[in-house]
């Protein structure tokens, strides 16, 4: 009985921990987004309310506060995001396992290409691309927006769905051949399945990259598209409450996906990549 | 028995033709014929790396060989895709399906088929009793042992009543206990399903007691064929009498050919009398002696041939006998006694090898 308490106390504490390393910087920003007079030398602030909030939800509307409804920018950010990783990933899925499973010529080259807008200080390729994308007709649109954050994202959503379908033995899959499953069957019962938590990682990877992308979005956005992020940079410096606020919201995908692998981390399947 | 097909015939259920497989400069696997017959298991015995796994793979279809043919039955498979060959493969790593329970394991081969579904649950409840594990379906694999997880591994292979059964290295994840139970139990399935089987091992004591017919290879070549006792008894080369067995090796000359016996000599001087055979005089062999072929004697005798009298080098005991290290001239034999008294370092044994029992292999 001893153990089993102590054990508990241990979890509790170790839970208290997580959350305060996790939320504890946080928790300023929550402070912040209700804030409404907060000087010098205070601790807290002197006056909070949310008035900011509710500006930023387009429940009021008032001069005196600057910020506005981020509805619109909201709505642009989980379009691009959504597209972007559906895109992403569809592509990221079939080249992980072509690069996980065959002897793909000038693998390391490829694998490199994809790092390569990584290794490259980002502003230089995004300005150079800018012409290409007047171009076509794509600087300023949704769709450039898309593509841009394609490219960003792709990196991650390769390099993970490689090393997921690498860490499946490849035996599983010789196994499933060798009771009849055709290759396309045994991807879809056997590797998938096994692969889901690594390519679940993959693609929150690839969705908070595309949420939170700034750069690539203010050089081929503007000015007509407007994600949160763009609306965060410019509030951020004079306009604490706004940004913290925006900051907050940023925030929900990452911890909706959080509780999400939490319930599909479930023991099977971890059991049977470390097997 | 060549009335009874499906039971030890010599209908050849698998063959291979000049079978080759390399992989960048090495040669995993050179020109392999090998015929396995219907009923059978054949064990595929050989070193790490002497091609045995790589053959099995391409049996399977996993690999497919730069040349040569592979047939099961009437029918050509070298190209063929694993699905459509009818096998059934047991990996050495189990490769259970972790996110499916035993049953899901067991059913997903028949599913494929489109067995119906009661057909599917009493097949996979037959087999299940067959290895013993009855009542297990819906364990995952990680709720198993590595004993079961074999067996379920085992089972999942049989359920779907393939030609030929493929085992690679399957028990040698077990513990030496288990898989010493294993082996006779692989042994007695194969024999009741009367399934052609082959199976890959680098463990001799293994291939000795599974295997009707064992094929020993080495550097992707096929070294010998045959039973386990013509292996053990009469291994073709050095090899083989070291690989299969304990062997002590002596280096020698025929010196003499008579009558009854030719007159071996070593560079050193010591002289073994052996049966004829067909050796010429001048021709230089190779002794192969067992350790069970060493005998002991109280006292020197005058009648006896092949007496000699050897310095102990080293004994170690080993429980239910003494593994011995004995000095004969240069050369270094290795014996087993009978528990006793463990000899000492120096002390000098007479010892005898009997002619008949001497293996000579090419140098």
């Amino acid at each position: 009985m001893g153990t089993k308490w102590r054990r508990a106390l241990l979890e509790g504490l170790l839970l208290c921990l997580v959350f305060f390393v996790i939320f504890g910087p946080i928790s300023s920003l929550l402070i912040w987004s209700i804030a409404i007079r907060w000087y010098w030398p205070h601790v807290l602030p002197q006056e909070i309310g949310l008035a900011y909030w509710k500006q930023a939800l387009g429940l009021q509307r008032d001069w005196a506060i600057a910020a506005v409804s981020i509805w619109g920018a909201f709505g642009t950010s989980m379009l691009v995001a959504l597209v972007s990783t559906a895109l992403v990933m569809t592509m990221a899925i079939p080249a992980g396992y072509a690069l996980a499973r065959f002897r793909v010529p000038l693998k390391a080259l490829i694998l490199l290409l994809f790092l390569m807008p990584k290794a490259f200080p980002q502003q230089p390729i995004f300005v150079n691309l800018l012409p290409t994308f007047t171009r076509w007709g794509l600087a300023g649109t949704v769709q450039g927006v898309i593509l841009i954050h394609i490219l960003v994202c792709l990196i991650f959503g390769v390099w993970i769905t490689t090393s997921a379908f690498k860490a499946i033995p490849q035996e599983l899959e010789e196994a499933a051949r060798s009771v009849g499953a055709t290759r396309w069957r045994t991807f879809w019962k056997v590797l998938l399945p096994l692969a889901a938590p690594g390519l679940l990682v993959s693609t929150v990877f690839v969705f908070i990259t595309s949420l939170t992308e700034f750069t690539g979005t203010f050089f081929i956005g503007l000015p007509f598209v407007t994600t949160l992020p763009m609306l965060l940079y410019s509030s951020s410096g004079y306009n604490m409450q706004f940004a913290s606020v925006i900051a907050i919201v940023l925030l929900i995908p990452s911890l909706l996906f959080m509780v999400l692998i939490q319930r599909v981390f479930r023991p099977e399947y971890m059991g049977g990549i470390a097997g | 028995m060549p009335d009874e097909p499906s039971k030890g015939g010599n209908m050849p259920e698998v063959k291979l033709d000049g079978v080759t497989k390399r992989y960048g400069k090495v040669t995993a696997v050179d020109r392999l014929d090998l015929v396995v017959r219907d009923g059978e298991i054949l064990t595929l015995l050989g070193p790490s790396g002497c091609g045995k796994t790589t053959t099995l793979r391409c049996i399977a279809g996993f690999v497919v060989p730069d040349e040569g043919r592979i047939f099961l039955g009437e029918e050509e498979v070298t190209r063929l895709p694993p699905e459509k060959r009818d096998i059934g493969f047991v990996f050495q790593n189990y490769a259970l399906w972790p996110h499916m329970t035993v049953f899901q394991n067991l059913a997903f081969g028949l599913q494929l088929r489109r067995t119906p579904k009661e057909e599917i649950g009493k097949r996979v409840r037959e087999v299940l009793s067959l290895v013993r594990l009855s009542g297990m379906e819906d364990r995952y694999p990680r709720q198993l042992s590595g004993g079961q997880q074999q067996r379920v591994a085992l089972a999942r292979a049989l359920v779907l009543r393939p030609r030929v059964l493929l085992l690679d290295e399957p028990l040698s994840n077990l513990d030496a206990k288990l898989r010493e139970e294993m082996r006779f139990e692989i042994r007695e399935l194969q024999r009741q399903l009367g399934i052609t089987a082959i199976y890959v091992t680098h463990d001799q004591a293994e291939a000795l007691v599974l295997s009707d017919r064992i094929a020993v290879l080495n550097e992707g070549r096929l070294v010998q064929l045959g039973t386990p006792e013509e292996i053990y008894q009469r291994p073709a080369n050095r090899f083989v009498a070291g690989f299969i067995g304990l062997s002590s090796f002596v280096e020698a000359r025929v010196a003499s050919v008579e009558a009854d016996g030719a007159t071996l000599e070593t560079e050193d001087g010591v002289r073994f009398r052996v049966p004829k055979g067909s050796l010429a005089e001048g021709q230089t062999i190779v002794l192969a002696i067992r350790p069970e072929h060493v005998e002991i004697l109280a006292a020197p005798s005058e009648e006896l041939e092949n007496v000699f009298q050897a310095e102990v080098l080293r004994a170690a005991y080993l429980g239910n006998s003494i593994d011995c290290r004995l000095r004969l001239g240069k050369w270094e034999l290795r014996t087993q006694l009978p528990p006793g008294k463990i000899p000492s370092p120096g002390e000098k044994l007479w010892i005898r090898l009997p002619p008949e029992k001497l293996i000579l292999v090419e140098a």
